[in-house]
């Protein structure tokens, strides 16, 4: 590590009174958190309650109207090559002729650079992501012919090979299957292990306490950020989800694994 | 054989309509595939249209076509670029909004020519017979410099063809790799105007491209290669079946509209063809069945 990078000890994400607004209406909300490398957050709350708005946010791709966002000790915009965005696998299109083994070298065009092609390096690198996600014998295979799970850790892979240190996952666990569900938390926790820091979008609450160590819970504004088992109360879900609150906590936060 | 390559192209004219039609068919059917990919057909369509006042402007002022198209073609990628980025408009009725108007202009231009229904003709339907060197070499120049860009650009484009969100969180700027296609579908419909006409030119950028993403499915430069090669073919037989109708059986088939024909023609051969495929793949032995079934049940 040169003095120019942060080191391991820089948290990946500061976020401090955080605003987004569009077009004059509050997106998002004094939002104020801390994720350290190796950390873990799921981003818990209703449909529109400013969860990809913040994964955006934390990309710099929209302006902030108040706070601020320190992402590995620089402006997010200055920090994007070290931060990795898995988008859901359901947003891309399937008759896109494109390999899966392409997909995931993606993940290294920034490190490539203009003009020039992914060399033997990049290849190697890309090759080695899709075997953590346990699909190189689908590495010749057109993306849309995989199962949506297997698109997802496709996705997970690319990021991997992009060797970032914050994770952004939106929805991760939409719609996959058992199997994928198990590969995911184990590679999840691998990377945290290697001390790469994750936020991930999730309505899934079960999920969330498996997968992560803190919690952030929003409605626009933020309802709870901390531990776990101390943002995921029953009183915090019905401020953020209204009545249903109840409901979820009763289905939710038995894990699964 | 030689009524194929070598009788329709002893006159120097048809020479010359091949090399252009040849041109126009490979870099069209290349950039054609972007087009495709992105479903960009009818902001492709309104550059057509676009371009049509600058050439009207330059055919009654004496100017050089080419020029005139450029000047409009390239003002008018921008405008839509940025047009399309505003959210409070939608960006087909931005596009509407745009052609018409542009087109309108056009329109009142050339109907002030008194020659007004033979210019007409020639701006909306071109003229690849008469295309001259100088021309020939214009649209040479202008096809390479737009393979240039698009293959020293291929992997950022691909990138944002299939997933703009990561192509914006990787800290590209999606507007800038969005001006730069549209700028060069622009180059392709302006050196492609004069030879098929502006309401045809479409059909270089869509067909062929359109007919090889049903052929091929793994990769986007295999989709090119066989799109620019449908493209050339489209052109040199268009050429070929219209000097054959118009000398041997007196149909005066138009060179312009033929090629389009011919191209409309392959496409729907390779429909029917991949549709045949599929349907004897679905109701013969599938040597692959056991294989899928396996796999789901593994998964």
């Amino acid at each position: 590590m040169t003095t120019v990078a942060p080191g391991w000890d820089t948290p990946a994400l500061v976020l401090d009174a955080v605003a987004v607004a569009y077009d004059r209406v509050t997106a998002l909300d004094g939002i104020t958190g801390t994720v350290a490398a190796g950390e873990s957050v799921a981003l818990i709350g209703p449909n529109g309650s400013g969860k990809s708005t913040l994964l955006k946010a934390i990309l710099g791709l929209v302006p902030l109207q108040a706070g601020s966002i320190t992402v590995l000790g620089r402006a997010p915009t200055a920090a994007r090559r070290a931060v990795a965005y898995v988008p859901q696998q359901d947003a891309l299109d399937a008759e896109f002729p494109i390999s899966v083994s392409q997909v995931v070298t993606m993940g290294r065009y920034r490190r490539v650079g203009w003009v020039r092609r992914p060399g033997r390096h990049d290849k190697a690198v890309a090759a080695e992501a899709l075997h953590r996600v346990g699909l190189s014998d689908r590495a010749g295979d057109r993306f849309g012919t995989l199962s949506g799970g297997q698109r997802q850790r496709v996705l997970l892979a690319r990021a991997i090979a992009q060797d970032a240190r914050l994770l952004l996952l939106d929805e991760p666990f939409n719609g996959v299957d058992g199997t994928t569900q198990e590969l995911l938390l184990g590679l999840l926790g691998e990377l945290r292990a290697e001390g790469v820091a994750i936020v991930m979008s999730t309505h899934d609450l079960s999920i969330a306490q498996v997968a992560c160590c803190d919690a952030c819970v929003l409605n626009t504004h933020q309802v709870a950020f901390g531990p776990v088992d101390e943002a995921l109360t029953a009183e915090h879900l019905r401020e953020a989800y209204g009545t249903n609150a109840l409901l979820l906590v009763s289905d939710g936060p038995s894990p699964r694994a | 054989m030689s009524r194929l390559f070598i009788e329709p192209f002893q006159a120097g004219y048809l020479q010359r309509a091949l090399i252009e039609a040849v041109i126009l068919g490979i870099v069209g059917g290349i950039v054609g595939v972007h087009v495709v990919l992105r479903r960009l057909e009818f902001m492709a369509d309104a550059l057509t249209h676009t371009v049509f006042p600058g050439m009207a402007a330059a055919f009654v002022l004496g100017g050089s076509l080419y020029v005139g198209a450029l000047i409009t073609g390239v003002a008018s990628a921008v405008l839509l670029t940025l047009l399309t980025r505003n959210r409070r408009v939608t960006s087909d009725a931005a596009l509407a909004v745009l052609l018409t108007g542009f087109f309108s202009i056009g329109v009142i231009i050339v109907s002030r020519s008194r020659t007004y229904t033979a210019d007409l003709t020639t701006l909306l339907f071109g003229r690849v017979l008469a295309v001259d060197v100088a021309q020939i070499i214009a649209t040479a120049l202008t096809g390479l410099a737009v393979l240039v860009v698009l293959w020293a650009l291929h992997k950022e484009l691909v990138l944002r063809a299939f997933d703009p969100e990561a192509t914006a969180a990787l800290g590209y700027s999606v507007t800038t790799l969005d001006l730069v296609l549209n700028v060069l579908i622009t180059l392709v419909v302006v050196s492609a105007v004069r030879a098929v006409g502006s309401v045809l030119v479409i059909a270089l950028l869509v067909t062929p491209a359109a007919a090889a993403q049903l052929l091929v499915r793994r990769s986007v430069g295999a989709m090119m290669a066989t799109a620019a090669v449908l493209g050339a073919v489209g052109g040199w037989l268009g050429l070929v079946v219209s000097y054959e109708g118009s000398i041997h059986h007196g149909w005066r088939l138009a060179s312009g509209g033929t090629i389009v024909l011919v191209l409309t023609a392959l496409f729907a051969s390779v429909l029917a063809g991949t549709a045949t495929v599929a349907t004897l793949r679905r109701h013969g032995r599938r040597p692959g069945a056991a294989a899928t079934t396996l796999e789901a049940a593994a998964s």
